[in-house]
C-alpha cells in the first residue's frame, strides 16, 4: 500500500442534522433531479457495498427517494480522470478529491470546486470534527495556502499509524505496554536479547519507512512546526533538530537490529502476513490493517500508539483524514450534495463504517468498542488522539515530489548511504525547490 | 455502356426494368474504377491509426512544448523548448537513462544468448516432445510483467523466499537482492532476461528451421564438427532473426517499466529508477509538459537505436 492508497483509507465524521430541524421543506427537496452523481475510491468489497447499498439505501429512505449514482475508482484513476472530466463538463456532482497539492489545491485554483463555507455553519461541521482534522481540507479562497481559509471537503474516514503487538510474545518475555519512548526501546532491546524480532518491518515498497521515521519524529516535534511544514507556510525547514535527531534514532534502531533481518527486501504486505502468523513482537502499521490482524491473532493481538518521550508528553502520530468529499462546480443541486456529505459524516454512517472495520473521522462511539481487542485498542487510542489533537501528518505531503524524495532518502539512510544531516539536507533541497517551481 | 458481366435484358423486360438493372451496374463500375477505392479499403485502419496513434503522438509532442498541471486547459501555457532543455540538463533524467543503459546487457544480450542455446540444442538434437519444451520456454514471455514481478518478489524474499532459503542451506549469506543498493539493478535485469529469453528462443528456432539442410550437408562433407556447423552455418543464417531479437529486446530495455515497478518501484533509493518510471513520477507530480518531453525523448531515442540495430544486423540488399 503506497501513500496514495493510504490516503483513501482515511476519513472524518460528523453529527446528524435532522431534517426535521430545518425550517420548511429543505432546499434540495424543492428542486428537481434527486440523483447525485458520486465518484469516490470505495471501489470494491465491503467498502463498495457500504456506499452503494447500506449508505445509498438509507440516504434514499431518509431523503425522499434521492438516489446516489455511484462510481468507484482506484485512487490513481480518480485523481487522473476527475479534473479532466470536470474541465470538459462530464464530471460528477460530488467526488473524493485527494488532499492538498495532490488534487484539491490545483482544482480550487482552476475553479472546479464549490466552497463549503455556506454549509459549515448550517450543518455544524466545524463542531463535529476537530480543527486539526478539518484544516487538512482547507485552503484559502485562491487555492494557494493549505491548512487555512475555507473548507472545501469533508472526510468520512480517518487513519492513524501505530504499533500492533503480540500480547503472547510480550507476556512470555515479561514486557509491559511501553509508557515512554525509553520503555519502548528497552522492550525492543529485551526482545532482541531474547532472540525475538522486536519490530516486524518490510520496506521493499519504500513507503513504510515514512511511517516509522514520522512516528519517531512525532515524539520530538511540535504542532506549530509540523503544521507549518506540511501546510507550506514558508517559515519552516526540514533542516530542523527534530528531523536530524529522528533520522539518527532510526538508524540506531537499524544498527541495533530492532528491525526484521532482511527488511529491505520484504514487502509491507509480507511483513503484515508474517506478523499475523505470530512472528515478531510488534508491527508498525496503519489502522487499515486492524481488521485483518484481529482476525489472524485474535486475543493475542493488541494496538498502542507511539509512546511519548516522557510520561504525559505529547506525540504527533502519523495519520490524517481520508480523501475528502467535495462538491464539484457545475452541479445542479449543491444543497442536495451538501445534504449527502453531511449524511456521510453522521452518527448513523459512523456506526456503519465502524461495523465495516473502517476508522471514522471522529471519536468512535463507546458502545462499538470491545476492550482488549485489536480494534478496541485502536478505537480507544484514536479517540484519545483526536481529543488531544495528537494526529500528525504524512511528511510526504510537504511537496508534490516529496514522496519520491523521502522514500528514496529513507532507503539510503537505513542502508547507511547518507548520514542524518545529508538526509535532512536532501529533503530540504526538494522542499525549497517546490517553492521556486 | 454495359458491363460485360451484366445480364442481358430480359425480352419481356420493360424500359423501367432495364433502367433498374443497369443502374447498380454503373455504380459498381464507378466504385471499382475510382482512384479513391484503395483509400476506402484503408479507411478503417487509417481511422484507428489516426485516433489511437497519430493524435496521441501529436498531442504528446504538443504537450511537451507546454507548462501544464493536467487540471484545466486554461492553466496551460507555452513553454517552448524549456521542458527539453530541462530534461537534457537535469541529472535525474541522465541518471535514469544510465540505469536503462546498464540494463541493456541483461535485457538485450543475455536473453539472446539464453534463447540461442536451447534453440540450437532443440534444432540439433531433435528431442522428443519439442512442442512442449518450446511452449514451456516461451511461457515467461507471455506472462504479464506485474505477475512476473510478484512471483520474483516471493522467490527472492529474504525471510521465506525459495532462493535465499536454498542459498542459506548451502552455507551462503545471500543479500536482500531487490532491497540491496548493489544488487537491485542486476537482479531486476536478470528477471527481465528471464522474461525475454523465451521470445528469443522461438524466433531463433524458427530461423534455424528455415536454413537449408544442403548447407549443413556441405559443411559435413567438408569435415565440419557440430561447433563449426553452428558458427559457420547456423549463426550466419540467423542474421535476420538476430536483428529482430536485438531490436525488440532493445525497445524493451529502453521502455522497461512493469517488472521494475512491481519489484522495486525504482528503489532502493533511486538505484533502479529507469526513464519510464521517472516519467511516471513526473506525471504524478503534475508536471505534464515535462513528462511529455521525456516521453518524446524516450520514443525518439528508442526509434533511432532500433533503426541502428536493424541497419547493422538487417538483411543487406
Amino acid at each position: 500500500m503506497n501513500r496514495r492508497r493510504l490516503i483513501k483509507v482515511t476519513g472524518a465524521g460528523g453529527a446528524v442534522i435532522a431534517l426535521g430541524g430545518l425550517s420548511g421543506a429543505p432546499a434540495w427537496a424543492r428542486q428537481s433531479g434527486g440523483t447525485i452523481k458520486l465518484w469516490d475510491t470505495l471501489n470494491e468489497g465491503t467498502r463498495k457495498d457500504l456506499i452503494e447499498n447500506k449508505i445509498g439505501k438509507s440516504f434514499s429512505q431518509s431523503h425522499d427517494g434521492a438516489k446516489i449514482d455511484h462510481r468507484g475508482w482506484t485512487t490513481e484513476d480518480l485523481t487522473g480522470t476527475l479534473p479532466r472530466s470536470v474541465d470538459s463538463g462530464q464530471g460528477p456532482d460530488i467526488s473524493q478529491v485527494n488532499n492538498g497539492e495532490g488534487l484539491m489545491g490545483p482544482m480550487i485554483r482552476a475553479g472546479q470546486l464549490v466552497s463549503l463555507v455556506p454549509y459549515v455553519e448550517k450543518y455544524g461541521w466545524d463542531t463535529i470534527q476537530p480543527h486539526g482534522l478539518l484544516a487538512r481540507n482547507m485552503y484559502t479562497a485562491d487555492g494557494k495556502q493549505l491548512g487555512q481559509g475555507q473548507l472545501w471537503g469533508m472526510s468520512m474516514e480517518a487513519e492513524i499509524v501505530g504499533f500492533y503487538y503480540n500480547r503472547k510474545i510480550f507476556k512470555d518475555n515479561g514486557i509491559e505496554l511501553p509508557k515512554t519512548f525509553a520503555d519502548l526501546e528497552a522492550a525492543m532491546q529485551k526482545l532482541k536479547d531474547a532472540g525475538q524480532t522486536p519490530l516486524m518491518f518490510g520496506n521493499l515498497d519504500k513507503w513504510p519507512a515514512i511511517h516509522l521515521f514520522g512516528d519517531i519524529q512525532g515524539t520530538m516535534t511540535t504542532r506549530a512546526y509540523l503544521d507549518g511544514l506540511i501546510y507550506r507556510t514558508g517559515k519552516e525547514s526540514f533542516e530542523d533538530t527534530s528531523m536530524i535527531d529522528a533520522a539518527t534514532k532510526l538508524k540506531e534502531w537499524v544498527d541495533k537490529g530492532y528491525l526484521l533481518d532482511g527488511y529491505s527486501g520484504v514487502s509491507s504486505d509480507d511483513a503484515v502476513s508474517l506478523f499475523s502468523a505470530g512472528q515478531g513482537a510488534m508491527l508498525m502499521q496503519g489502522s487499515w490493517s486492524a481488521g485483518d490482524i484481529e482476525q489472524a491473532l485474535g486475543a493475542d493481538g493488541g494496538f498502542f500508539l507511539m509512546p511519548p518521550k516522557e510520561t504525559g508528553g505529547k506525540v504527533l502520530n502519523v495519520g490524517g483524514v481520508g480523501i475528502p468529499y467535495s462538491i464539484i462546480k457545475g452541479t445542479k443541486n449543491p444543497d442536495l450534495d451538501a445534504e449527502l456529505i453531511d449524511y456521510l459524516c453522521s452518527d448513523e454512517v459512523v456506526g456503519m463504517i465502524v461495523d465495516a472495520g473502517v476508522l471514522p473521522a471522529r471519536a468512535v462511539p463507546k458502545e462499538k468498542i470491545k476492550p482488549d481487542t485489536v480494534t478496541g485498542d485502536l478505537y480507544t487510542a484514536f479517540s484519545a488522539a483526536l481529543e488531544g489533537d495528537a494526529i500528525g501528518h504524512y511528511l510526504d505531503w510537504a511537496s508534490p515530489t516529496m514522496y519520491d524524495t523521502l522514500t528514496a532518502q529513507l532507503q539510503a539512510l537505513l542502508a547507511g548511504k547518507v548520514d542524518p544531516k545529508t538526509f535532512v539536507a536532501n529533503l530540504q533541497a526538494d522542499y525549497a525547490k517546490s517553492f521556486s517551481s | 455502356m454495359r458491363s460485360p458481366s451484366a445480364p442481358e435484358p430480359s425480352a419481356i423486360g420493360s424500359d423501367l426494368a432495364l433502367g433498374v438493372r443497369s443502374e447498380p451496374v454503373t455504380r459498381r463500375r464507378g466504385l471499382a474504377g475510382s482512384a479513391w477505392e484503395p483509400y476506402l479499403y484503408l479507411l478503417p485502419a487509417l481511422l484507428i491509426f489516426t485516433l489511437f496513434v497519430a493524435v496521441p503522438v501529436v498531442g504528446t509532442v504538443g504537450l511537451s512544448l507546454a507548462h501544464w498541471d493536467g487540471i484545466a486547459w486554461s492553466s496551460a501555457s507555452f513553454a517552448g523548448w524549456h521542458n527539453y532543455t530541462r530534461a537534457l540538463t537535469e541529472g535525474e533524467f541522465w541518471r535514469s537513462i544510465w540505469h536503462n543503459i546498464q540494463l541493456v546487457p541483461f535485457f538485450v544480450i543475455l536473453p539472446a544468448i539464453l534463447g540461442l542455446i536451447p534453440a540450437a540444442i532443440v534444432h540439433q538434437v531433435r528431442l522428443k516432445g519439442t512442442p512442449v519444451f518450446r511452449a514451456g520456454l516461451f511461457l515467461p514471455y507471455i506472462m504479464p510483467g506485474v505477475l512476473i514481478g510478484v512471483v520474483w518478489r516471493w522467490l527472492l524474499n529474504p525471510v521465506f523466499g525459495l532462493i535465499n532459503s536454498s542459498l542459506k542451506k548451502l552455507g551462503f549469506q545471500p543479500p536482500t537482492w531487490l532491497g540491496d543498493f548493489t544488487w537491485a539493478l542486476p537482479t531486476v535485469g536478470l528477471i527481465g532476461a528471464w522474461a525475454a529469453y523465451g521470445f528469443c528462443f522461438v524466433v531463433f528456432l524458427a530461423g534455424m528451421q528455415k536454413i537449408s539442410q544442403d548447407l549443413y550437408e556441405a559443411a559435413r562433407l567438408d569435415g565440419a564438427n557440430t561447433w563449426q556447423e553452428f558458427f559457420a552455418v547456423t549463426l550466419p543464417g540467423l542474421r535476420r532473426e538476430m536483428a529482430v531479437v536485438l531490436s525488440v529486446n532493445l525497445i524493451n530495455a529502453l521502455r522497461a517499466f512493469d517488472v521494475i515497478k512491481a519489484t522495486t518501484d525504482g528503489g532502493p533509493g533511486k538505484q533502479t529508477e529507469v526513464v519510464a518510471l521517472y516519467m511516471i513520477n513526473v506525471f504524478e507530480a503534475r508536471q505534464v509538459g515535462y513528462g511529455a518531453a521525456i516521453a518524446v525523448l524516450l520514443a525518439v531515442t528508442t526509434l533511432a537505436l532500433s533503426l541502428l540495430v536493424l541497419r547493422l544486423f538487417g538483411e543487406r540488399e
